[in-house]
């Protein structure tokens, strides 16, 4: 052993000499994931630190760049009112339309998923249809059967003796017509991942607990429930950042025209994500709108998705991915 | 100078390989990045324009020229153009309108992307004359300046900077009035001929708001409330008294939001509170359904409106009818073309510019199927404009429009336009749909707009 003492350079040279060995030995391995890893930093990596480096900034994206510190942020947080209603009026979207529709995918996903149903390849298919159609056409229908005087669900409730409503029109009918609009659409994408979850669950343990004679109850929240965990996280967590994104179905219902504002009456269909991009493409010059005020709009919400994100998943206690 | 085109046509060689190799993008945001150091629209606009002569010089049959409108109709020029080879093939892209003068900014912001004409809407013109990124057509190699004499007055006020600069050329305006439908009016016994209404609610009979009302009664009288006279009082009564002072809430950097728009948000209130309007809102599936139930005689709009409804509602071809509206002449939207600086081929997208803005062929070739009326006055001297309009029954419209656009008032555009729109808009909702007072509606708007803008130097 003392034959072979090396100094803390020479180590440290071995060392050197052994990476660069691996180095050279793995270079294909380098050469295969490098391609995400430079994709990676020209859409991914660089617009996020330009985007914080604009948030310092007052830009309209014509004129020349002005820095203005924290002032975009100072702004946001207390003068900015209709900002903060955006952001009120996306929580409580998610709250009243993401939650709800996640509990009835699962739900589905659940009856679809047991022996009960026949055509489960039809329900399947079907309910997963809206996902599918695109965002114009969704707009174009839903605003249709929301007409005032036209509308099919107006005339549909002429039968009951219901008084006209005007669904986009008034700002108390704006969010219940987005959250119908967002429930249809996404119901079906998210039973299809909760089923996708339910199909993995080892059918013998099913067995196993029926034999021990265990009802559909004890079944769900025994089994099904704990080993749908890491789905229902993931799940969770993406329509977290879906929701707080929010923006194409209130833009179709509400987006604004010659004579409207965007986010309708009293702002009531205004998200977050629409305010901010009104700020930077639409408004645009001033010193509460542009690119760099639109900027430090996103890192608040991005805040708030990390936050939200990261509460949900302490409160499901461990690392459920490791289930 | 040479070395600097080679360096340049090099780099533009490397750009188009990366291309080749899926990357395109990242020339685009390295071409971003670039921009945006030196943040400074005038360098780069130089460049451009220093990088773009060369294929003119070169071989003028090659060049192509990109156009962004928002109407199909932009094929017409292209077409009509491009028959003529002098020299540049126009593609006409059809950008749809909610996204045009977004996408035109962020090719700005991004020093990339730009096409070689651009339309844009009065609207937003503000945004842009204020600021850089469109070519000064008034200084050389354009030569402008010699349209002004030509052009409606306040529209080439509208498309010049306040500096002077001529960043966008007139190309169509919106003289606006009342229409109404002869076959609606016969079945309630009212008068149909364009002479008769017209004694009943024109401003060229000394006519005002009032006596439009009273009309509207007889529509809603005589129907027993199942026919209205227009179809939303937010737009055709407030849109059309708010522009009879001038369209917008700025004159230069003075906003007027109190001082404009309480009258015509009053007037609105109580059109709708004496159940006037058929409470349709605009531009949707309902008013649609609105034309085809035959739910309302009328509307206050201007002529563009010809080139839409022709195409969706056909089954009312040739029943329309117009006449001046009440109280005042006004002018309702209409468009600019400008030249981005970012064009690598400037002069032949001047030369498709003034053909098609500045001469009564280019101006006529889109008017006549259309009815997209012409800024440049000589266009009306042609004979199309005295003849009978089909689609208005044989009425003979154009010449009416002509005049209407001849007595316009007007005040500039400023870049927050769009805001203060949306403000008002938003306090004019309150108004129809809550009852909202108009007269502290339009106080609130004034308060929320002089916030917005605060501590905003343009």
């Amino acid at each position: 052993m003392a034959t072979t003492t090396f100094t803390v350079a020479e180590q440290k040279a071995q060392d050197r000499r052994t990476r660069r060995r691996e180095a050279k030995r793995n270079v294909w391995a380098y050469v295969f994931v490098a391609p995400f890893f430079f994709l990676y930093s020209v859409f991914g990596l660089f617009p996020l630190l330009y985007g914080v480096f604009l948030s310092f900034h007052q830009w309209d994206g014509i004129s020349k760049m002005k820095w203005v510190g924290l002032l975009n942020y100072v702004k946001l947080f207390t003068v900015d009112d209709v900002w903060w209603q955006a952001i009120y009026n996306t929580v409580w979207l998610f709250v009243v339309a993401t939650v709800p529709q996640l509990l009835l995918a699962l739900i589905l996903a659940f009856i679809i998923n047991s022996g009960y149903i026949r055509f489960k390849d039809f329900f399947r298919a079907a309910y997963f249809m809206p996902f599918v159609a695109s965002a114009v056409a969704v707009g174009i229908l839903f605003s249709s059967l929301f007409g005032l005087q036209y509308g099919m669900f107006n005339y549909f409730l002429s039968f009951f003796g219901v008084e006209k409503i005007d669904w986009l029109g008034s700002a108390l009918w704006l969010k219940p017509s987005i959250v119908l609009v967002t429930i249809w659409q996404w119901t079906g994408y998210s039973m299809i991942i909760f089923l996708a979850g339910l199909q993995s669950i080892n059918p013998e343990l099913y067995e196993a607990a029926r034999v021990d004679g265990a009802d559909t109850s004890d079944v769900f929240w025994k089994i099904t429930m704990p080993l749908m965990r890491p789905v229902i996280l993931f799940q969770v967590v993406t329509s977290i950042i879906g929701a707080m994104q929010n923006f194409d179905i209130p833009v179709m219902l509400a987006g604004g025209t010659q004579s409207s504002a965007p986010g309708g009456t009293d702002h009531a269909g205004l998200t977050a994500m629409m305010q901010l991009y009104w700020s930077a493409f639409k408004y645009n010059t001033g010193s509460k709108s542009g690119f760099g005020y639109a900027s430090a709009m996103s890192f608040i919400l991005f805040f708030m998705i990390v936050t939200f994100s990261y509460l949900y998943n302490r409160a499901n206690g461990r690392n459920l991915t490791e289930d | 100078m040479g070395s600097n085109d080679k360096a340049l046509s090099r780099r533009r060689f490397l750009r188009f390989a990366a291309a080749g190799l899926g990357a395109a993008s990242v020339a685009g945001v390295l071409a971003a990045c670039g921009a945006a150091k030196t943040g400074d629209d005038a360098a780069t606009g130089a460049a451009g324009a220093e990088a773009t002569k060369a294929p003119v010089e070169g071989n003028k049959a090659v060049v192509e020229l990109n156009f962004w409108y928002w109407d199909g109709s932009g094929q017409l020029w292209a077409d009509a153009y491009n028959k003529l080879n002098r020299g540049a093939k126009v593609n006409f892209i059809n950008t749809p309108f909610a996204d045009t003068h977004d996408k035109l900014l962020t090719s700005f912001a991004s020093g990339t992307g730009a096409p070689d004409i651009a339309a844009l809407e009065i609207g937003r013109i503000g945004g842009f004359t204020a600021k850089g990124g469109l070519a000064d057509l008034k200084s050389a190699p354009f030569d402008g300046g010699k349209y002004e004499k030509d052009m409606v007055t306040y529209k080439w006020t509208q498309g010049s900077s306040a500096d002077g600069r001529l960043v966008a050329m007139p190309w169509d305006i919106g003289p606006a009035g009342v229409w109404y439908r002869t076959d609606v009016m016969e079945k309630l016994g009212l008068p149909t001929e364009p002479e008769a209404i017209e004694a009943l609610i024109s401003h060229t009979k000394g006519k005002k708001w009032e006596d439009f009302f009273a009309l509207s009664q007889q529509v809603k009288e005589k129907s027993g409330g199942k026919v209205k006279m227009v179809a939303d009082a937010a737009t055709d009564i407030y849109g059309g008294a708010l522009r009879q002072g001038g369209e917008g809430y700025f004159d230069g950097m003075k906003l007027m939001i109190e001082e404009k728009a309480t009258r015509p948000a009053q007037l609105a209130a109580d059109y709708r509170k004496q159940e006037l309007d058929a409470n349709i809102a605009w531009w949707g599936a309902d008013f649609a359904a609105g034309v085809k139930n035959d739910a309302f005689a009328g509307m206050v709009i201007a002529c563009w409106m010809q080139s839409g409804l022709s195409r969706d509602q056909p089954q009312v071809n040739g029943k329309w009818r117009v006449v001046p509206a009440p109280e005042a002449s006004y002018n309702w939207g209409g468009s600019f073309c400008a030249i981005p600086e970012q064009s690598k081929n400037q002069e032949m997208a001047w030369d498709f510019l003034q053909w098609a803005c500045c001469t009564a062929e280019g101006q006529n070739t889109v008017f006549k199927p259309t009815g997209i009326f012409p800024a440049y006055k000589p266009a009306w001297a042609d004979p199309l404009y005295d003849e009978p309009v089909e689609f208005f029954g044989g009425q003979r419209a154009y010449r009416m429009w002509a005049n209407i656009a001849d007595n316009v008032a007007s005040i500039t555009r400023s870049p927050y336009d769009l805001q203060a729109d949306d403000i008002v808009n938003a306090e004019m909702a309150k108004v129809m749909k809550e009852g909202k007072d108009p007269v502290q509606a339009m106080k609130d708007a004034e308060a929320a707009a002089l916030k917005a803008i605060e501590g905003s130097t343009p």
